[in-house]
């Protein structure tokens, strides 16, 4: 028993993290699920840390309002960005997204207000891990939803070919823009709940890296099925923990080689697992049947 | 603006243009984000660094040596991060995805074997001489690196306008189908586009590193985001693009610090990214891309 | 060498269950550093000065039957890996006492963990002037902030060479530097000196000539500067090459000997205030000096500031009666006077922040020297 409250103590950040990094994954794999690579999450997340934390330190209000500022803030934003972005395709649209990521970061590093670079301390810890899983819960029931829906097969179409669905007469721009909000509500909320939960915010927090993480964790969870993003989270939230347990055993001191292992699991899993760590129950099954065929 | 500010720009430029050259090769051929090019661009500094301080190299002995080792890094990149996705559906976000691994590899080796400090070039490792232009102050090595800057520019224009293998990288570029069918070897000329385009990449890095005194594990931040700001502007792939945006950018940079103030001058640089790719998204100079995006 | 470490305990304690009571105390300080990400170079030289301490006090025997023993860890320099590390050592390391973490902001997000917790923290190198010792009663630190060193510094600096219109350049995307604008403008507006103008550059940044160029244009008498190493070397050097001859007066952040390494001739006339003077006298600082020549290590302030962390928490130890535990320790700190240390004679201020005296150096002749 004891053994377990210890265990659940060293590791109560690391499942919290586990939540928020699979909220952020999620919120980029909502425009991913219509093929577009959208990286404006990070700056999502920002408005929405941002926007509960003045609430909260400096209107006194309540943590559900700045919740559900810190949720529809985002959504507000991602339609003026939405409309003019979500007509750029591919790459592109994954540059204009990183620079409004890195325009709202420096407006943040400019203004007096916020403190600038050194951002909002003293933020009350009002954030539970139910209340991150709850979140996590409720998007995944969402998106679960939207599978096999009438909403599902259009993302599908638009994901499979953009054009051929417009001929189709799915109105392709709703649907996306509707994804790039909802990804918007997941992010500002998720960063909320981290601000909240880690007693600051700063700039620096939703930088260009920040956004990449959140890609990699969707991408190497697996973007085929709506839940690929939260395994991804998980996998690579835990990865580091486990690695400062592994290293000294190996004779490894903290340091850069932690960050090499993370490259090549990263590799490893773009190159042999191209569907994500949710398609290796499949694989294996495959590969056993191979083999009994074979046999 | 001052003269000296002029020439402050222009020296920047040449900095974001040497490092977009080689960027936006790869981009046009593969329509591939490398995101490892800034990566390379640090190694190739830090080869050089070690020819030149550990092995006693002169340094025009050393530059040449670091780039070719870019230029084999490159190929390492293409073999192992970008070939095994070709022809996958997501491929341009997969190898954006294997391109950020090999750069995280790349970035945690150098960290292990040269440290996490900022090094520099031992002093006269080029004897530099100041002098007066314009009203303001230049070293010789500024004014040398805007030259290699050009120098480098024209002689890739050369190799893919004027080249079979040029030929062969433009034709990869437009449809690596057709170029298949034309008899193209497409591995070949898209392992060739990588190892050119690290290898300009390294020469930026070393260039880089010399010019500042300053390399170190990290040094590839200060471009990699600029650096993608430069090809959009220059348009997909098109190289005398890239030259004119990085230069652009450069004036610009430095026209922002000096009237507004360097506080300013990132938020303008990614907000003129944000509206020229909602505005114009072939780029600022509209040399036609090689294909629609 | 952690795991050796581990193992050792293991022996220990199963000692301890068989022998007297007199027996060997093992008393763990986590330190949070940060190895890797942006703050990787601190993170490395912290490392040195920790362990060189740890090695040093055991060795002396001064703390009885007690025996030190360091848990580092690596922070990423994020708050997410840093939450991490502290709940690691607070509930499974079972640390009496946490050195670190190597940033402010990442301070800010673990150190209301530990003072939940009841755990000591020492801080030994978060200058954020503002909001770290605020966090409670178990969180003390050693480095002095920038507003204990900086004022006093450009007050004597004045003095000696009167300057009266100052050119400001900061990096205004981190914390440490931007903290460290903040109040080198009070510090200023203080002196009544004239602010020509402000500047920005970002910390990724290597080419400042445009930012030098339009301050240098407003003739200022004085360059004062608010950067990291990794930019403050580019910025002496870009300066004397655009021509600058004049002072150029740099923080915490310039103390270091990448600098003199870095700008060569072009860092003579660069003044620096800062809360450890290399070129100190006293017997500590060049005990320390000579023990860190003999690593092969050119300590700057990040290793000298986390060395006196780890004096710090063993003359807490001592102070308490030789006694390893949490608040042992914690009541130790405020035993703490007049202590020798390579800064000075340490002791900590009523609010738990460090006192000692900050010195102004000048680089002349290729080394640091006080300023005279």
């Amino acid at each position: 028993m004891e053994w377990l409250q210890e265990t659940y103590l060293t590791y109560q950040s690391t499942l919290g993290y586990i939540g928020l990094n699979a909220l952020l994954a999620l919120s980029v794999y909502t425009t991913l699920s219509c093929g577009q690579l959208a990286l404006s999450s990070a700056g999502f997340a920002a408005i929405g840390a941002y926007a509960a934390s003045i609430l909260t330190l400096n209107f006194g209000q309540s943590f559900p309002v700045a919740l559900l500022a810190a949720t529809a803030l985002p959504m507000l934003v991602a339609v003026p960005l939405g409309l003019p972005v979500l007509r750029i395709r591919g790459v592109f649209l994954a540059i204009a997204t990183i620079a409004f990521g890195e325009v709202v970061r420096l407006g943040l590093v400019n203004w007096d207000y916020v403190n600038g670079a050194q951002g909002l301390v003293a933020i009350p810890q009002k954030t539970s891990v139910w209340m991150i899983y709850l979140a996590v819960a409720l998007a995944l029931l969402l998106l679960a939803r939207l599978r096999g829906s009438k909403w599902g097969f259009a993302l599908e179409a638009i994901r499979e070919d953009e054009a051929a669905a417009r001929t189709m007469g799915i109105h392709t721009t709703v649907y996306k823009l509707a994804m790039l909000v909802l990804g918007a509500a997941l992010a500002g909320l998720a960063g909320a709940l981290e601000a909240h939960y880690s007693f600051m915010v700063a700039p620096n927090g939703f930088g260009f890296v920040r956004v990449v993480d959140m890609l990699v964790f969707a991408v190497v969870g697996g973007t085929v099925a709506y839940y690929g993003p939260v395994v991804g989270a998980a996998f690579l939230t835990v990865l580091p923990e486990v690695l400062r347990e592994l290293a000294p055993l190996v004779g490894i001191e903290p340091g850069p080689l932690r960050f090499l292992v993370n490259g090549v699991v990263l590799l490893s899993v773009i190159l042999f697992l191209p569907n994500g760590i949710v398609s290796l129950p499949a694989r294996l099954r495959e590969r056993r049947r191979a083999r009994s065929v074979t046999a | 603006m001052s003269g000296q500010q002029v020439i402050n720009g222009l020296f920047l430029g040449s900095i974001y243009a040497l490092f977009a050259l080689g960027y936006t090769l790869v981009f046009g051929v593969l329509d591939i984000l490398n995101l490892a090019h800034a990566a390379v661009f640090m190694l190739a500094s830090f080869v050089a660094l070690t020819l030149v301080a550990s092995a006693g190299l002169h340094i025009l002995l050393a530059l040449p040596l670091a780039v070719l080792v870019a230029g084999l890094l490159g190929l390492v990149l293409e073999r192992v991060a970008f070939r095994p996705l070709r022809g996958r559906a997501d491929s341009n976000i997969s190898g954006l995805i294997s391109s950020l691994a090999m750069a995280a590899i790349f970035e945690a080796i150098a960290h292990e074997i040269w440290g996490p400090n900022v090094a520099r070039f031992p002093f006269g490792t080029l004897t530099d001489k100041q002098l007066h232009v314009l009203g303001g102050v230049v070293s010789r090595l500024q004014l040398t690196i805007i030259g290699v800057a050009l120098g480098l520019f024209l002689v890739l224009w050369w190799l893919v306008q004027r080249t079979r293998l040029g030929r062969e990288v433009r034709a990869v570029a437009e449809s690596p189908r057709a170029a298949r069918i034309l008899g193209v070897d497409v591995d070949r000329a898209i392992a060739a586009s990588f190892f050119i385009s690290s290898a300009l990449g390294g020469a930026a890095g070393v260039l880089f590193g010399l010019a500042f005194n300053s390399v170190s594990p990290d040094m590839g931040r200060s471009v990699e985001l600029k650096g993608l700001a430069v090809i959009i502007l220059g348009g997909m792939g098109s190289m005398t693009g890239a030259v004119l945006a990085g230069f652009a950018l450069g004036l610009v940079e430095v026209f922002v610090v000096a009237h507004l103030g360097g506080s300013y001058r990132d938020a303008v640089s990614f907000a003129t990214l944000f509206l020229i790719l909602v505005l114009r998204p072939r780029g600022l100079f509209g040399a036609p891309s090689l294909r629609e995006a | 060498m952690r795991f050796a470490g581990r193992m050792s305990l293991a022996v220990i304690v199963a000692l301890a269950f068989a022998a007297p009571a007199s027996a060997k105390q093992t008393v763990k300080i986590g330190a949070a550093l940060s190895m890797t990400g942006p703050a990787a170079a601190y993170g490395a030289n912290q490392k040195v000065g920790i362990q060189a301490a740890v090695e040093e006090i055991n060795k002396s025997g001064a703390l009885k039957d007690v025996v030190l023993e360091a848990v580092i860890e690596d922070d990423a320099s994020t708050k997410e890996q840093g939450i991490a590390v502290f709940q690691r050592f607070i509930n499974k390391d079972r640390v009496a006492a946490i050195i670190g973490p190597t940033l402010s902001n990442t301070a800010y997000a673990t150190n209301p963990l530990a003072q939940q917790a009841k755990v000591p923290v020492v801080a030994v190198s978060n200058t954020a002037p503002k909001g770290i010792t605020d966090i409670g009663d178990y969180i003390w630190r050693v480095s002095l902030t920038e507003g204990q060193v900086i004022p006093g510094a450009l007050k004597t600096l004045q003095g000696k060479l009167g300057f009266k219109k100052a050119g400001v350049l900061y990096g205004n995307d981190d914390a440490f530097t931007q903290a460290g604008y903040t109040v080198m403008k009070s510090a200023l507006a203080d002196l009544k000196i004239e602010v020509v103008a402000e500047q920005t550059f970002a910390k990724p940044d290597r080419d400042y000539n445009a930012q030098l160029t339009s301050l240098l244009a407003l003739k200022p008498d004085i360059l004062v500067v608010s950067a990291l190493i990794e930019n403050a070397s580019g910025i002496v050097a870009q300066a004397r090459q655009l021509g600058w001859t004049g002072p150029i007066f740099g923080g915490n952040g310039f103390n270091n000997p990448v600098l003199i390494k870095n700008a060569g001739p072009a860092a003579e006339g660069v003044y620096v205030g800062t809360a450890w003077n290399r070129s100190s006298t006293d017997e500590a600082n060049t005990k320390f000096l000579a023990s860190m020549k003999a690593r092969g290590v050119d300590p700057d302030q990040f290793a000298t500031q986390a060395y006196v962390g780890v004096l710090v928490v063993a003359e807490a130890i001592k102070q308490a009666g030789n006694k390893g535990g949490r608040d042992d320790i914690k009541a130790g700190f405020a035993k703490v006077m007049s202590l020798s240390t390579p800064l000075g004679k340490f002791s900590f201020l009523p609010n738990r922040d460090g006192d000692h005296t900050p010195a102004v150096q000048v680089v002349k002749d290729g080394k640091f020297q006080i300023l005279q």
